[in-house]
């Protein structure tokens, strides 16, 4: 068979439609969606409406809170994970007693559904009930609002999502660490490097790659969250803690408003690629260099 | 011969035993499966599921009810509806909801509207709630109406009634004004030690907006005004933002500070829990506190159980003239808060005539009566002889409790000034911009008027979003007002 023959298209042309129908379809018909008045409840006949969905939701004062409390929890949970992550790595690399025991228990956080963690994070700082509030309340500190006051009920989303997803930030940079060559580490040994000399000079910038893989996977993640806020704190109070994901449920799934939806998931998409893009370009000359 | 006289035989015992059969199916809906859909159990799908076996017994037909969590069974529902789907005969929801489903079911048979169980449904339910442009296109299947709670053993020991007069000048007793109702939750929040003031849902997404009607219905339901409590009939402006709304957002307000620490975490679940756990001293919600706290097993207090109409007010917001109408008396106000499941049969079902004799059985009164008094049925009284039948209610109130709690129950669904609950298209898009600016509020982030403000501005805009005319002639349909 050559590369002229047309049999190449019997075989290419299922996978060339498979790929269409399932990813391409859905991504079009939703931008389309995006461009028109679409209402199931009160039913409305749909319409379309340009741009107009886009420009409502830029002048809308409730898709920039929703972004900028998405961006911090995401920022702020990812930075902690990175560097509690890191520092556990590193010490589960080391081949000290009991650190299979150590690995497993670690992880085991990542393995829980996040309404599970979310349910049992809403017990924990319940006010009245919860053990954390007994525990500052016997040693006479005041009933903490942790998810009744704005601020601290965004710590306590931002704590949740460490605890939880720091075991995946650990997995992957302890992989990392363990594909490290031996001799560059017994070269610095026989300069007298210090450990914290070896760590910014060595171990550091040969991570740096997988570091950026995983920051990136991770803030991704992060903004999709809707879960643990859904369970824990409803967006409240008032729209503190609501997050991107969770408003376009609200729109979508509450409301009926498809349209306005799908100009917010494009949004959503966008404000993502945007963030990644600058990331990426931020890193691009320490990349290079280490490369 | 004797083969020929065996096999008749057979034949007539089989034939016997078959019209038998056919007697106890009564109607016969042998081989007919109804879907029932409402949320996850064990509130109101345990009643479903109660209803169903006994209907089993009696009709041969059977039941499934499928549940989805509250927060997916709208949306589950309206896309059945909206695409003609027949996954369900039977739904049981929300009366807010009705004005999105009731293009899409059927009417009830005239058959089910007549005769002594028809009449025995109060009429609040009968003649406003099932109905729609005129046409009863559901039945209720739980009344709804929020009450008054109250702990008879705190309210009748002799040194909290002295304290209570010495501090406050008058008698400690059932509060008739909201007045009254915010100084016993100060009295008891600040001046006894190991009870809080009341119990009140606060949380977003936990009922809460029902709470804050409770209060501002006495302060804006105006007996002269009927169906002018959200907007104005005549206009559809919002008048959530009036002195009226103000003042019963400000008292809510101050609710949560008479309240446990954790109350504006608080979902009706949690101020049952407050209740029946001794926490507070009183609390306003749905007929389920009164039950689950008159329970042994669920309760700390029962036998202490006192229950009343919600507190009200004499001076009452009348938008037309912008002033406040001071009366005589309080003007007993109580609230339809959700105004109770409502059972239906989409136009897509499959199954329309079992579905309403199902419907027809789930809220006949033996049926419900005893639904009534299950506990964690969720059902709370809505026929007449709920409210009378005091030897059903023996079994789990002692006799000064039952008389009290269906003394309220009765009372509320019959008062003159009753507050019927917002039903409108797009009730969610409403009701997210409420609860928004209600968080804000309780949190301290807005100030009332600031919040309401927001709210009636957010309504306006909505209203005129999905048509005025439209959303007018369905608001004064909701309110048992003609159409214009």
């Amino acid at each position: 068979m050559t590369r002229e023959d047309p049999v190449k298209h019997f075989f290419l042309w299922p996978a060339v439609l498979v790929v269409l129908a399932i990813a391409i379809f859905p991504l079009i018909f939703s931008l389309a969606n995006s461009f028109m008045s679409l209402r199931l409840v009160p039913p409305r006949p749909s319409k379309f409406v340009g741009f107009e969905n886009y420009i409502d939701l830029l002048g809308n004062e409730r898709f920039w809170q929703v972004v900028k409390t998405t961006s911090l929890i995401s920022f702020t949970s990812v930075a902690f994970q990175f560097v509690i992550g890191f520092a556990i790595a590193l010490a589960l690399v080391k081949k000290v007693r009991g650190a299979d025991f150590f690995r497993v228990s670690f992880l085991l956080p990542m393995l829980v559904a996040p309404v599970a963690v979310a349910l049992v994070a809403k017990q924990i700082l319940n006010p009245s009930m919860g053990p954390l509030n007994q525990v500052t309340t016997f040693f006479g500190f005041p009933n903490l609002p942790f998810l009744t006051d704005s601020t601290w009920a965004l710590g306590s989303l931002i704590a949740v999502e460490i605890w939880q997803w720091t075991p995946f930030v650990i997995l992957l940079l302890l992989a990392g660490l363990q594909g490290l060559p031996d001799d560059v580490y017994e070269a610095a040994e026989l300069e007298n490097a210090s450990p914290w000399r070896q760590f910014w000079g060595i171990t550091f910038p040969m991570m740096l790659p997988i570091s950026v893989a995983v920051i990136f996977i991770r803030i991704v993640e992060s903004f999709k969250i809707i879960d643990t806020v859904f369970v824990m704190t409803g967006g409240g109070p008032g729209i503190a803690t609501e997050t991107l994901s969770l408003f376009a449920y609200q729109e979508g799934f509450k409301k009926f408003n498809l349209g306005y939806t799908s100009a917010l998931s494009f949004l959503f998409l966008i404000v993502v690629l945007i963030i990644s893009l600058v990331y990426l370009a931020i890193l691009k000359p320490y990349l290079e260099r280490y490369k | 011969m004797k083969n020929l006289m065996y096999s008749s035989a057979a034949f007539v015992a089989l034939s016997l035993s078959a019209s038998v059969a056919m007697a106890d199916c009564s109607p016969d809906f042998t081989g007919i499966e109804i879907t029932a859909t409402t949320q996850t159990g064990p509130y109101i799908a345990s009643a479903l599921q109660l209803a169903a076996d006994g209907w089993t017994e009696k009709t041969c037909g059977t039941v499934k009810v499928v549940e989805f969590p509250w927060s997916e069974l709208y949306p589950k529902i309206v896309t059945t509806l909206t695409s003609g789907d027949d996954a369900f005969d039977v739904i049981a929801f929300a009366p807010a909801w009705a004005p999105d489903f009731t293009p899409y079911l059927t009417e009830m048979p005239a058959k089910y509207q007549q005769g002594d169980d028809w009449m025995d449904i109060a009429p609040v339910y009968r003649e406003a709630l099932m109905i729609w442009n005129g046409k009863v296109l559901s039945q209720t299947m739980d009344g709804d109406v929020h009450t008054y709670t109250y702990r008879i053993d705190l309210f009748e020991d002799k040194a909290h009634q002295e304290a209570f007069k010495a501090k406050y000048g008058y008698d400690l007793a059932i509060p008739v004004s909201w007045d009254q109702y915010l100084d016993i939750a100060e009295y008891f929040q600040n001046d006894v030690e190991g009870v809080y003031g009341t119990a009140e849902a606060f949380r977003r997404g936990g009922q809460q907006f029902w709470f804050f009607f409770s209060h501002a219905a006495g302060y804006t339901n105006h007996p002269d005004n009927p169906g002018s409590m959200f907007f104005d009939p005549e206009t559809m402006d919002a008048q959530i933002n009036n002195p009226g709304w103000l003042r019963g957002l400000e008292e809510y307000i101050r609710a949560s500070k008479l309240a446990p620490p954790a109350a504006l975490n608080f979902s009706f679940g949690e101020v049952n829990a407050a209740f029946a756990g001794g926490q507070v001293a009183q609390s306003i919600g749905w007929g389920d506190t009164g039950v689950i706290a008159a329970d042994p097993a669920q309760s700390k207090v029962n036998g202490n159980v006192g229950s009343a109409m919600l507190p009200s007010s004499n001076e009452i917001w009348n938008h037309v003239t912008g002033e406040w109408d001071t009366y005589d008396e309080v003007v007993k106000t109580p609230f339809m808060a959700f105004g109770g499941w409502q059972a239906a049969v989409p136009q897509s079902s499959g199954n329309q005539e079992a579905a309403w004799d199902f419907i027809s059985f789930l809220s006949s009164p033996e049926v419900s009566g005893q639904a009534a008094v299950t506990g964690g049925t969720g059902v709370n009284p809505y026929r007449i002889s709920h409210t009378t039948n005091m030897e059903r209610w023996a079994s789990i109130f002692s006799e000064r409790e039952a008389a009290e709690y269906l003394g309220a129950q009765q009372a509320s669904v019959t008062a003159d000034n009753v507050a019927l609950d917002m039903r409108l298209p797009g009730y969610f898009s409403y009701t997210e911009i409420l609860e928004i600016e209600l968080s804000k509020a309780l949190a301290g982030d807005v100030t009332p008027q600031e919040a309401l403000d927001t709210v009636a501005a957010g309504w306006d805009e909505l209203t005129e979003e999905f048509g005025r005319e439209s959303q007018l002639e369905a608001y004064r349909a909701s309110m048992g007002l003609e159409a214009k």
